[in-house]
């Protein structure tokens, strides 16, 4: 098999706060009732944690599930271990209506963190979504600028973000935009 | 600016980050239809200043369509319900009343 | 000619403005018995209305400015009319102006709920062009393109009519196909429009970036009779020729009822009382559902905000109009100086004559990717109009279910254009009960499967 690698290498830049392409992460569509007994016992039994709320991320080690949808997870892992993660989980899920998919390469992941406040503040400016009520624990879909991505926070002073792929280069020029030096609105603390 | 709630996922966004669908609880005329029933179903709409219903989708967020009721007028939105019926529930006509007193919609009252 | 600063123009444009203001002289024969035959009778025009001249401009200077009158009388509104119009935008006035010229049909009001031209005829872009896809469309947006050219002589008001070329930028393969196909048909059509290169549409438009980045410049449709007009001056116009026909423009009087009776209409409600009339024409853009359903049917029409906006104004840089469907924006720049600036419809129905912030983002966004000069203009002022949406972006120039009740709407996006030929082809559907520019436009089409397609041609909100 091919050499997996992510979209930009690693890409880095220093602003307001630090900007990093994350490289390869591992991520796993996984799509079924959350009501069944049956689903819920899968994702704890592979996964190690309980089915999140709504719009929920629950981590464990360098495993996370995040809420997507009522009927769709976001499921992390360790970039090699992905494909058996999904295999895993459709052996568990067998008599399940599901879906389970490797969409690692598919997507792009960016970690800025810094200050707090100034981290919220560099997506307050490019996402239409109010930053003063966004905090570690939840993950929020919106829109990035003219992009779709989804953003959690796994610890204050540090958000990660995820897109397309194909609109890596995009999202990474625009947080660069988003956090140039001497644009603080300091609305965020 | 329109700032719809999703009902699936929660969230209270501005339109961005919406899709609007157009008209609601649309019923399908096809084959074996009369030209009339054909005819509204694929021509006709309604097009109301004041109390309206539509479709939207959450396309930036869940991605799951949902049913909104909204005045066309000052964009006041009265609520946001399940894509899964085929008439606004009782609460929703209720909300309305009490802020539009004697509204109707197609023959929704 | 080249960008930059020309004295020519900036001459040009001075003196335009100068022409542009109401200026009157009255040598006018009192007597209309002893005109009969002079050429202003002949163009519908009462001849007690002072006219406006250079001539006017002069003695009025003279004496203080004192001898102006009012360009058009307020009444009250009468019993009846043979005729009543709702709507005092440019398609209205302009149905009432050749009902009385062409048809000698004066005994008409024109009903307008605000003030006259405050609706879309009054926020539009003012673009002006022809060059449309379906033999229909192009029969009565080029009648309506060709009177444009005499329009400031026939109502001896300067309406500013300036052909000074409307170009569609094609940025896709898909748009060099579908503007090549339009220019064929034009030319069947015998509308005079051709498919530029991307070398031309630099050397109009010094300003304009056509390599990119994310959509060159290809090559672009061209109209070189194109242009634009004073959006205001033209329903001025139109309201001053009426009144002086003896029409009733009759302003702050809201439509709120219509009546019939055995499926005929006999007269409206009004805020100002109950009217009679023999006729009705609903010419009022974005809300003629709201209208229709008072009158007890329904049209194939939604109603959206579609906004404008202008920047400050800066020196003559553009003397042709700019149109890019697929970055989503026009612009063009008026002879104060500002650049006119335009784009795409808010996404879901709405009447709020407002429109989404975030249109003019997109909009600004997408033309500074086209003209990076101005990526450092400040933007002055935006606003919107409710527009009138059809499914096949064509109009309706049709009878309605009720006898006696025509209506003219469906313009959307892109109705100023073709204000003097609406009038025109809605008055001879409204005298005669059929014309041939209006046959196609029936509110019936949809039903029997014929379509105006013209979401090409209407790709951008122009
Ligand atoms: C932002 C914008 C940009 C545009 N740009 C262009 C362009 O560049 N080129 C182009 O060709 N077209 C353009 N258009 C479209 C064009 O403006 C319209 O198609 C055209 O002006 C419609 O004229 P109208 O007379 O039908 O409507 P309007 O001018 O809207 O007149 C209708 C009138 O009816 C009145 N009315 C409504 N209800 C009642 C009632 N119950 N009783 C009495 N009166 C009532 C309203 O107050 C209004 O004055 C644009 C439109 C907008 C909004
Ligand atoms: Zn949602």
């Amino acid at each position: 098999m091919s050499k997996a690698v992510s979209a930009l290498a690693g890409a880095k830049a220093s602003v307001l706060v630090a900007i990093e392409e994350r490289g390869l992460q591992g991520m796993i569509t996984l799509r079924g009732d959350f009501a069944s007994a049956a689903f819920k016992k899968a994702v704890k039994s592979v996964l190690g944690v309980d089915l999140p709320g709504q719009r929920a991320v629950a981590v464990a080690g360098e495993k996370a599930v995040a809420w997507m949808s009522p009927d769709e997870l976001l499921v992390m892992v360790p970039h090699e271990e992905a494909d058996a993660v999904v295999e895993a989980l459709s052996g568990a899920l067998k008599s399940e209506h599901h879906l389970a998919v490797n969409v690692s390469d598919a997507r792009a992941v960016f970690r800025l963190s810094g200050k707090d406040a100034l981290v919220r503040e560099v997506i307050a400016k490019v996402a239409p979504v109010d930053m003063a009520g966004f905090g570690p624990g939840q993950i929020r879909r919106t829109r990035i600028s003219q992009v779709a991505g989804a953003f959690w926070q796994p610890e204050a002073g540090v958000l990660d973000l995820v897109c397309f792929r194909s609109v890596a280069q995009y999202v990474f020029d625009l947080l660069k935009v988003s956090a140039m030096e001497g644009s603080e609105v300091g609305h965020l603390g | 600016m329109l700032t719809l709630t999703c009902p699936y996922c929660g969230v209270s966004g501005e339109e961005t980050e919406f899709h609007a669908g157009g008209e609601a609880h649309l019923k399908r005329f096809i084959s074996g239809s009369t030209d009339a029933e054909f005819d509204e179903y694929m021509f006709l709409r309604e097009n109301p200043k004041g109390v309206h219903f539509e479709r939207w989708r959450h396309v930036y967020g869940c991605g799951k369509w949902f049913h909104a009721a909204r005045d066309t007028n000052t964009l006041e939105v009265f609520g946001t319900y399940s894509a899964q019926v085929s008439e606004p529930p009782k609460e929703i006509k209720d909300k309305i009343s009490a802020k539009r007193p004697g509204w109707s919609w197609r023959n929704f009252k | 000619m080249t960008g930059g600063f020309q004295p020519y123009d900036a001459l040009m444009s001075l003196f335009r403005e100068f022409a542009a203001l109401p200026v009157a002289f009255d040598w006018a024969e009192k007597d209309s018995k002893t005109t009969r035959g002079h050429p202003r009778q002949r163009r519908g025009i009462r001849p007690d209305m002072k006219r406006y001249s250079a001539f006017a401009i002069a003695r009025e200077a003279l004496r203080h400015h004192t001898g102006w009158e009012r360009a058009w009388r307020s009444p009250e509104p009468k019993k009846k009319y043979d005729a009543i119009i709702v709507g005092a935008g440019g398609h209205g006035l302009a149905t009432a102006y050749y009902l009385g010229k062409n048809y000698g049909i004066k005994n008409v009001a024109i009903l307008e709920k605000g003030w006259l031209g405050g609706g879309n005829t009054g926020r539009n872009t003012t673009i002006i062009r022809s060059n449309y896809l379906q033999d229909p469309s192009a029969a009565i947006y080029e009648k309506a393109r060709s009177l444009y050219e005499t329009m400031s002589q026939d109502l001896n008001y300067n309406v500013m009519f300036s052909p000074r070329g409307v170009m569609m930028l094609a940025q896709t393969q898909h748009e060099i196909r579908g503007y090549k196909r339009t220019a064929h048909a034009n030319k069947l059509q015998g509308v005079a429009t051709e498919f530029i290169s991307p070398q031309r549409v630099k050397e109009l438009v010094p300003i304009i970036n056509i390599d990119g980045p994310r959509y060159p410049v290809l090559g672009a449709l061209w109209q070189p009779r194109g242009g634009t007009a004073r959006h205001d001056a033209v329903a001025w116009g139109y309201a001053r020729a009426c009144s002086a026909m003896g029409m009733d423009v009759i302003q702050q009087c809201e439509v709120t009822g219509v009546r019939t009776e055995g499926g005929k209409v006999i007269g409206v409600d009004t805020t100002k009382g109950a009217i009679d009339c023999d006729k009705l024409g609903l010419v009022v853009a974005g809300h003629s559902g709201v209208l229709a359903e008072k009158a007890g049917f329904r049209l194939p029409i939604e109603s959206l905000a579609l906004q404008a906006l202008v920047s400050e104004p800066i020196k003559p840089c553009m003397n042709v109009v700019v149109m890019a469907n697929t970055v989503h924006g026009y612009m063009s720049q008026s002879d104060k100086g500002e650049m006119v600036i335009g784009g795409g419809t808010d996404g879901f129905n709405n009447y709020t004559q407002r429109g989404s912030f975030h249109h003019i983002e997109e909009t600004v966004r997408a033309l500074n990717e086209t003209f990076p000069i101005i990526s450092r203009l400040k933007m002055l002022r935006q606003w919107g109009g409710i527009v009138d949406m059809t499914g096949d972006r064509s109009p309706l120039l049709s009878k309605t279910p009720v006898e006696g009740i025509f209506v003219n709407c469906g313009w959307g996006t892109g109705g100023f254009k073709a204000i003097p030929g609406s009038g025109w082809a809605m008055a001879e559907l409204m005298a005669k009960g059929h014309s041939p520019l209006t046959d196609e436009f029936s509110m019936f089409r949809f039903r029997e499967g014929r379509f105006i397609d013209e979401s090409v041609a209407a790709g951008v909100a122009h």
